[in-house]
């Protein structure tokens, strides 16, 4: 394994709040990321990501416990870590003053870009982004959407070490979402590291080579995708689509007491946990109860462990 | 480019896309002075005030140093622009100081208050007679620029540590009244009650406008302008570490 670039250690954050108790918000998390790999932070809101983003990025001071990016202690030598990193907040950030153009070139300049490679740079960049066309507009003239592409778009500007994603496709329709995770992939794969925080777990699925789930501040679970999708061993995945909702399938659904389902139109989606004979019954059983277009099983997704494993939490 | 430079441009770039403020912050002095300066001798007809200058002259130096608070507080202000555009928290994960970016943010306007000052004292002695002792100018220019360093750092501890715009408003405009009404800016000290002389002569903005009337028109006595521009640079410094330190506890 490749020496890691980001290195957490037993990170602690409590925060102290006057007349009432404090909050561990990280409560001894520890990880090692190495280079050129897409690493996924998950969990429910408050499980301590955007705080453990927050202590990684400098912007917070951890109680105990150490962070390293290629060596560098993000509390003893934060102008070092900071010469690391850039980071997308949750928030959509932009100089609304500035044009497009001004934006990339002004955060390429912070990170001491050289001018002329920073048009070159910028001039790609608003290319791969589509966001060419408006280039001399200022950025509070643009769309909700239009403005995360180019807070999204401006971290390929400069060449650090670590890019901090925090729910990075917030805002974007599709397409570019689909684009934006293939140019994340072609930065990993050119030595990059990629720590991304998401709700939308197929969105880990499909980029995190590694992933850590957090709850309540600390480590509920680790590892590939593989490796996690056996903590959901005999979890099955079942769609049915019916020419027309048979009635009564929603009561037949709910008494199967499945993990999670629901009702999408003519589909019926639910995930249940029982051996493969049993899930086939089940599947034969519902599909007695109308025309039935289409039918999938599956393993495990990220979501089913995700909901297996904070649930009751 | 170094962050610093980064910083100054961003700021310059930011200003220009507004050239009214930038024309009215360059002449704003020069029309207080103008109107009511102007106002105020042929109102208290035309007296001869200490060191025997004329009302214009002696108030020369007050229109500077309210410039000075005026382009403080709007620089400070801006930190409430960053943060409502969500950059505010951004930029503090860049490669760079906290004191780079405080520093970055005030530079350009130090510029803007030199420039400032320099039309004010040139349009102030065609169109007024003001007396400007020219031989002085780089001691001015030090002032102004050391005002608006002082005043911009003293109004970022409350822009960065008041999260609410109109609350920050509020806390200006009654610094704003205290600090300009209890001070040398609009009349001498000399004539006023004691009590009223030792709360102006606590007051920074008295030291550094006094400064200014030494400066721009030889009016002080050097003994005392010797205490005020230490407490100015105490003030100036205690300022920066407390701005720096406010700056560092944010995220």
């Amino acid at each position: 394994m490749a020496a890691p670039v980001l290195e957490v250690e037993n990170l602690v954050k409590v925060y102290e709040r006057r007349g009432q108790p404090p909050v561990r918000a990280l409560d001894g998390v520890s990880f090692a990321v190495p280079r050129g790999e897409i690493f996924g932070l998950l969990g429910p809101n408050g499980a301590g990501k955007t705080t453990l983003l927050k202590v990684l990025a400098t912007l917070l001071r951890p109680s105990s416990g150490t962070a390293r990016i290629e060596g560098c202690d993000v509390t003893v030598r934060p102008l070092e870590a900071r010469r690391r990193i850039a980071m997308v907040l949750q928030e959509t950030a932009g100089e609304l003053l500035l044009s497009v153009r001004d934006n990339l070139l002004t955060f390429a300049r912070f990170h001491g870009v050289a001018a002329a490679a920073a048009r070159r740079r910028a001039a790609e960049v608003m290319e791969k982004f589509q966001i060419a066309a408006e280039a001399e507009r200022k950025v509070q003239d643009l769309s909700g959407g239009m403005r995360r592409r180019v807070q999204v778009a401006k971290m390929f500007l400069a060449d650090t070490a670590v890019l901090f994603l925090d729910e990075f496709s917030t805002g974007m329709d599709p397409i570019l979402k689909r684009a934006v995770m293939g140019f994340l992939r072609e930065e990993a794969a050119r030595g990059r590291t990629i720590v991304l925080t998401t709700q939308i777990l197929s969105e880990a699925e499909e980029l995190c080579a590694d992933i850590l789930i957090l709850n309540r501040g600390r480590q509920a679970a680790r590892g590939d995708l593989n490796t996690l999708k056996l903590l959901s061993a005999g979890v099955a995945d079942v769609a049915l689509t019916f020419a027309a909702l048979p009635p009564g399938v929603e009561a037949a659904v709910a008494a199967l007491a499945p993990l999670r389902s629901r009702l999408d139109g003519n589909t019926v989606e639910l995930s249940l946990k029982a051996e493969e004979a049993r899930v086939l019954e089940i599947v034969a059983g519902l599909a007695r109860m109308g025309r039935v277009l289409r039918v999938e099983v599956g393993g495990a997704s990220l979501e089913d462990v995700f909901v297996e494993l904070l649930r009751g939490r | 480019m170094g962050p610093l430079a980064a910083m100054i441009v961003r700021e310059a770039k930011i200003r220009a896309t507004n050239f009214t403020f930038l024309f009215f912050d360059l002449f704003y002095p020069l029309l207080y002075l103008l109107v009511f300066g102007v106002g105020i001798n042929a109102a208290m007809g035309s007296p001869a005030l200490a060191g025997g200058v004329g009302y214009n002259a002696f108030f020369l130096a007050g229109v500077l140093g309210m410039a000075s608070i005026g382009i403080a507080t709007n620089s400070s202000w801006s930190f409430f622009l960053d943060r409502d555009n969500g950059i505010f928290v951004e930029m503090l994960t860049y490669p760079m100081r906290r004191s780079e970016y405080l520093l970055g943010k005030v530079l350009f306007n130090l510029a803007v208050a030199v420039g400032q000052a320099a039309l004010t004292l040139a349009l102030g002695a065609a169109l007024l007679r003001i007396p400007v002792r020219w031989e002085r100018l780089p001691l001015l220019a030090a002032v102004i620029v050391g005002g608006v360093a002082g005043w911009f750092f003293f109004f970022s501890v409350f822009a960065l540590r008041i999260r609410r715009n109109d609350i920050f408003n509020s806390v200006i405009n009654i610094l704003y009244f205290a600090l300009m009404f209890a001070s040398s800016l609009f009349y001498p000290l000399a004539p006023l009650p004691a009590w009223f002389r030792a709360a102006a002569l606590a007051n920074p903005l008295t030291w550094e406008v006094d400064l200014l009337r030494y400066a721009s028109i030889g009016l002080g006595a050097p003994r005392q302008l010797g205490w005020e521009a230490g407490a100015f640079a105490f003030f100036t410094g205690a300022g920066f570490l407390a701005a720096v330190r406010s700056l560092r506890e944010q995220g």
